[in-house]
C-alpha cells in the first residue's frame, strides 16, 4: 500500500499524482515505468515516471484520465492509499554519445519526458524539446522543461497532426538547423509515435519511441507486451519500452492495443454508474 | 525424480523405529493384511460435472472424516514402504496414515510438517500417480496405490479449519536476534519453504516477491478449482507468523540490486525465482489479436481475478472456440478455465500422444469427464487472421512418433501433407516456460543450456559465495515439491555457511 500525497488537474484530461514510494525512488532512472494497481479489484498498468525525490520518498506520474484505472487514480485524495506500485521497470533509453537531441513529447509524454531532459541536459546534451498538445489550453510543465532545454517548441494537433506532411516539415526544419541533431526519443500517444517515427525516417534520423502496448505483469512474464522490430518479437516491458521507431512492425502494434476495447469500455459504463449512483 | 536412492541411511533407521512402536503394532494387529487388501480405494468426492463446468470452486471436495480414516485402514504399515523412496521429499508416510487410522490427527499433520511445509497444496497438485502412490507396495500386490494424495490434504484441510490449531509450538519462535538477515527472492514453493525453514533456526528472513500477491505459480498459474486461494493463504499466513517478512512489489534486479541487498546487510541469499518467461512457437500470426501465452492467460484469471470482470478490473478474452497447444499442467488448467469461461469448443491439440502427456493423471481425468476435446499428434504451423488482425483459424500439421529421443519419449514426426484448417477464436500457447532471466542475467552466474542456474544438487549452491538457488530457476518447469525439497536442502545449507562464517 502507498499512500498519496498529492493529486492535481494539471490539464482538464492529464493529472499528476505524487505518491510514497521509497525504494522506487532510490533506483529511477529516466525513461523507465511502474507498474500502479489502483486499488484490491484493479489492474496493474503502466505509468512512466515522470519525477522522483530520492529525499521524500516519491514519485512523480503524470496519467491521461482515460478509462476505469486512471479514473481510479484521478479521483484520490492525499492520505488515501493506492494498493500497490512495482517498479522501477523497463531499460531506460540506450542513449549513444550524442551532442544535441530533440525530445518529442505528447499527452503523458510531457510529463514522462522530463527526467530525460533533465538527465541529459545535466549530462552537457543540447535538449530540444517539441511539445506536442490539442491546443494552447492543454499544455503543462512549461516553465520545468525550458529549465532543461536549449529550445523549447510546442506544436497544436490542430497544426499538423492531421496532415502528417506538416509534421514532417517541421522536424525536417528542426533538423536543417541543428545539423548536431542525431537521436530523437519520443512519448506520448501511439498515433505521436508512429508519425515522427514516420518523419524522422525520410531523413534517416535515429528515433526512440517509448512504446505503450497493454502490459499485464511488467515483468516479462506474460508477453501480453510483445512488438515486433524487423520481424523478431520482443515483450516491451523487459527489452523496453525504447525500441526504434523505423523497424517497429506499427500495423501489429496498433491493433494489439485493441485487444480488450469492448471490455474496457463495459468496465468504464459500470464506474460511471456506480460512480452516479454515489453522488445521488 | 523417485527418490529411492535418495533414501539416506538415517532415514530408513528411523522410519524402522516409528514402525516398532506399540500403537503402531497394535494397530497392525486389529486388522489383518488380508482384509486390508479386500478394500477398495476410497474416490475423492467431486463436484458434479455440470456444475462444476460453470465455476470457478474446487472440484474435488475433500475426504470427510470417515473416508479418511476407511482409506487410511487400506494402509499395510509395511516394513519396506515403496511410497516413502517414492516422495521427493521423503514424507514418512506410513506414519502419518496409520496416525489417521488411530484418529490422530494433529500428529499426523505435525509428522508431514516434519518434510513438507505446504501439505494442503501438495496434497492437491503433486503428481502422486508417478511419486509415492505408483511405489506404494499394494500396486505390486494388484490393487490400486493407498490415496496418499487426498490423505494428505485431508490432515491438512482438517486441522486448518478448526480454530484451535495456530501453528506448532516448536515452530512459532520467530527470529532470535543476532541471527543475521538472509533474502529469498520470489515467493513461490521453493522461497517459501526456504523462509520457513530459515526463520525456524532463528534467521532474520525478508521474502522479495515482484508481483503484487506471493505465492508464485500457485497464486498466478494454477486456477482456484484445483487449489482455492484461501488455501495459499492460510500457508502463507503460516509462514508470516514464523517471523518471515514478505515484500511485495520488489523485482530484484530494479527495484534494487542484489549487491544493494549486501549493502543492507543481507548475507546470504536464495533465489526461487521461478520458470516465467513464456515460450511460443515462433509461428507465422502469434501476435495476431486472440492468441495468447499460458502465462497471460491463466495470470488475468487467476491473479487479476479477471473471471470476475467487471467486478474486477482486469479484461480476460472470453471466445467460443478455444484451441490450447500443449500437453502439461498448463495445457490443462488453460483449457479447462475456458471451459468455465464459457467456451462452446475447448480442445487441445498436443504434438506427442495421449501416453506422454507431462500433467497429472487426475487432471486430465478430470478435463476428459469435463468435455475438453484431445487431439494428439498434432502441431500448429500456422495462425490465420482476418482482415482486423483476428484469430479466426489455424493450420496444423500431422505428426506420427519417431524414435525415442533425449527426454526418453518418442520424438513426434511431422507427416509431410497433413496439413489441415480449424477455425478457432483464441488460441492459448502452453508449450513451457524457461526461467525469468531479469534477475539471473544481472549476475556472473553459470548457467545451463536453457538459461537455468546450475547449481550442486547437494547443497543448492550456486558458484557465487553465499547465493543458493532452487525450484524452476535451476530445473526449468518442474513440480512444486521438488521446488519445496530444494528450498529445504538451501535452507540447511545456508545455516551451515552462516555458521562457518561465523566462527
Ligand atoms: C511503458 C508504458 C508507459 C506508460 N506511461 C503512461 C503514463 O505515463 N501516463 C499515462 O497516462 N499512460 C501511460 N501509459 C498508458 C497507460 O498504461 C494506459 O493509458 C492505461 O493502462 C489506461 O488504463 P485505463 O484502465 O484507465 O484505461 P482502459 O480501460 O485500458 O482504456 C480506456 C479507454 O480508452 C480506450 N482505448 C484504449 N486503448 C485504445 C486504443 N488503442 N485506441 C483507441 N481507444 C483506446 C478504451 O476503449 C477505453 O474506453 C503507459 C503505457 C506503457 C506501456
Ligand atoms: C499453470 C501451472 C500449473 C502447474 N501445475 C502443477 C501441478 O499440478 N503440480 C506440480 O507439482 N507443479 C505444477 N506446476 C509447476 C509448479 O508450479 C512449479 O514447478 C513451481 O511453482 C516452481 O516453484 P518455484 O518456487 O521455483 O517458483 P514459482 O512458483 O515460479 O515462483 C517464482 C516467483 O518468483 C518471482 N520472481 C521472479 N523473479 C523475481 C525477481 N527478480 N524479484 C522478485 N521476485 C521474482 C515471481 O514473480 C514468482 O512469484 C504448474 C505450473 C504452472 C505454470
Ligand atoms: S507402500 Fe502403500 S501400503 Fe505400504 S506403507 Fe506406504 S502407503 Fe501404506
Ligand atoms: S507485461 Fe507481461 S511480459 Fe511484458
Amino acid at each position: 500500500m502507498n499512500r498519496v500525497v498529492l493529486v492535481e488537474r494539471l490539464v482538464p484530461n492529464l493529472y499528476r499524482l505524487v505518491v510514497e514510494a521509497p525504494e522506487v525512488a532510490a533506483s529511477a532512472r529516466a525513461g523507465q515505468f511502474v507498474m500502479v494497481i489502483p486499488d484490491g479489484k484493479g489492474e496493474r498498468i503502466p505509468i512512466n515516471l515522470a519525477d522522483w525525490d530520492k529525499e521524500k520518498g516519491t514519485v512523480d506520474l503524470v496519467f491521461l484520465n482515460l478509462g476505469v484505472s486512471t479514473r481510479k487514480l484521478a479521483s484520490l485524495k492525499p492520505g488515501d492509499r493506492v494498493e500497490g506500485i512495482a517498479g522501477p521497470l523497463g531499460r531506460a533509453p540506450e542513449i549513444p554519445a550524442a551532442t544535441e537531441v530533440l525530445l518529442v513529447g505528447g499527452c503523458y509524454g510531457v510529463g514522462g519526458l522530463y527526467p530525460l531532459a533533465r538527465e541529459l541536459k545535466q549530462a552537457g546534451v543540447r535538449v530540444i524539446f517539441l511539445a506536442e498538445a490539442r491546443s494552447r489550453a492543454y499544455l503543462y510543465w512549461q516553465e520545468r522543461l525550458k529549465k532543461f532545454s536549449d529550445l523549447f517548441l510546442t506544436v497544436f494537433r490542430s497544426d499538423c497532426l492531421g496532415p502528417a506532411q506538416e509534421l514532417r516539415e517541421l522536424i525536417k526544419k528542426i533538423k536543417s538547423g541543428h545539423p548536431d541533431l542525431s537521436l530523437v526519443l519520443v512519448m506520448g500517444c501511439s498515433y505521436l509515435l508512429f508519425k515522427v517515427s514516420e518523419a524522422t525516417a525520410d531523413i534517416q534520423l535515429k528515433t526512440l519511441v517509448s512504446l505503450n502496448p497493454i502490459m499485464v505483469d511488467g515483468t516479462g512474464m506474460c508477453g501480453a507486451c510483445r512488438v515486433s522490430v524487423a520481424s523478431k518479437t520482443y515483450f516491451a516491458c523487459v527489452d523496453g519500452p525504447w525500441f526504434e521507431g523505423h523497424g517497429l512492425d506499427w500495423k501489429e502494434y496498433f491493433n494489439r492495443r485493441k485487444a480488450f476495447l469492448s471490455q474496457e469500455e463495459q468496465a468504464l459504463v459500470r464506474l460511471d454508474r456506480e460512480f452516479w449512483k454515489r453522488t445521488e | 525424480m523417485s527418490g529411492k536412492d535418495r533414501l539416506e541411511s538415517g532415514q530408513a533407521e528411523r522410519l524402522r523405529k516409528a514402525r516398532e512402536m506399540d500403537w503402531r503394532k497394535v494397530l497392525r494387529r486389529e486388522i489383518s493384511v488380508q482384509n486390508r487388501l479386500t478394500r477398495p480405494r476410497h474416490n475423492m468426492p467431486e463436484q458434479p460435472v455440470a456444475n462444476r463446468v460453470r465455476n470457478f470452486l474446487e472440484v474435488n471436495l475433500g475426504y470427510t472424516l470417515e473416508l479418511a480414516r476407511a482409506e487410511a485402514r487400506r494402509c499395510l504399515d509395511c516394513g519396506q514402504p515403496g511410497c516413502v523412496a517414492g516422495c521427493p521429499v521423503a514424507i514418512d508416510i506410513p506414519t502419518f496414515i496409520k496416525y489417521i487410522e488411530a484418529g490422530e490427527l494433529d500428529r499426523a499433520l505435525e509428522k508431514i510438517r516434519e518434510t513438507n511445509g505446504l501439505p494442503a497444496i501438495c496434497g492437491r497438485v503433486c503428481p502422486q500417480e508417478v511419486q509415492c502412490e505408483r511405489a506404494c507396495n499394494l500396486v505390486q500386490a494388484g490393487k490400486e496405490p493407498v490415496a496418499i494424495g487426498h490423505l494428505e490434504r485431508f490432515v491438512a484441510d482438517y486441522l486448518c479449519t478448526r480454530e484451535s490449531t495456530g501453528p506448532l509450538p516448536t515452530e512459532s519462535r520467530g527470529a532470535e536476534p543476532g541471527k543475521c538477515k538472509v533474502a529469498v527472492v520470489g515467493s513461490g514453493p521453493g522461497g517459501l519453504t526456504a523462509a520457513a525453514d530459515l526463520a525456524r533456526l532463528g534467521y532474520q528472513v525478508t521474502v522479495f516477491e515482484a508481483l503484487h500477491l506471493p505465492g508464485g505459480v500457485l497464486a498466478y498459474g494454477i486456477p482456484e478449482f484445483r487449489l482455492p486461494r484461501a488455501i495459499l493463504q492460510s500457508e502463507i499466513n503460516f509462514i508470516r507468523a514464523l517471523g518471515v517478512e514478505i515484500k511485495t512489489n520488489f523485482i530484484v534486479g530494479r527495484t534494487a540490486s542484489l549487491d544493494d541487498l549486501k549493502q543492507a546487510g543481507y548475507l546470504a541469499f536464495f533465489l526461487g525465482t521461478g520458470a516465467g518467461l513464456p515460450s511460443f512457437m515462433n509461428i507465422p500470426g502469434e501476435n495476431l489479436l486472440g492468441v495468447y501465452s499460458a502465462n497471460e492467460y491463466l495470470t488475468r484469471v487467476n491473479l487479476m481475478k479477471g473471471f470476475r470482470f467487471p467486478e474486477f478490473d482486469t479484461p480476460v478474452p472470453r471466445a467460443r472456440r478455444v484451441a490450447v497447444i500443449g500437453g502439461g499442467n498448463v495445457a490443462m488448467d488453460a483449457v479447462r478455465t475456458a471451459l468455465r469461461l464459457g467456451a462452446s469448443q475447448a480442445v487441445i491439440y498436443y504434438r506427442r500422444s495421449r501416453a506422454e502427456m507431462p500433467a497429472r493423471a487426475e487432471e486430465i481425468k478430470h478435463a476428459e469427464e469435463e468435455g475438453i476435446e484431445f487431439n494428439f499428434l498434432t502441431v500448429p504451423v500456422r495462425f490465420l487472421g482476418n482482415e482486423r488482425g483476428q484469430l479466426r483459424g489455424m493450420v496444423l500439421q500431422r505428426l506420427a512418433l519417431g524414435e525415442v529421443d533425449a527426454s526418453g519419449r518418442p520424438r513426434p514426426v511431422p507427416i509431410p501433407g497433413s496439413e489441415f484448417e480449424v477455425e478457432v477464436d483464441l488460441a492459448v500457447v502452453a508449450i513451457g516456460q524457461s526461467p525469468n532471466p531479469l534477475l539471473i542475467k544481472q549476475l556472473p552466474l553459470k548457467l545451463g543450456p536453457w538459461g537455468n542456474i546450475e547449481v550442486d544438487y547437494q547443497t543448492m549452491a550456486t558458484g557465487l559465495e553465499g547465493v543458493y538457488a532452487g525450484g524452476d530457476a535451476v530445473r526449468g518447469g518442474a513440480t512444486v515439491i521438488l521446488a519445496m525439497g530444494d528450498g529445504r536442502t538451501a535452507a540447511r545449507s545456508i545455516d551451515f555457511y552462516l555458521s562457518r562464517k561465523k566462527d
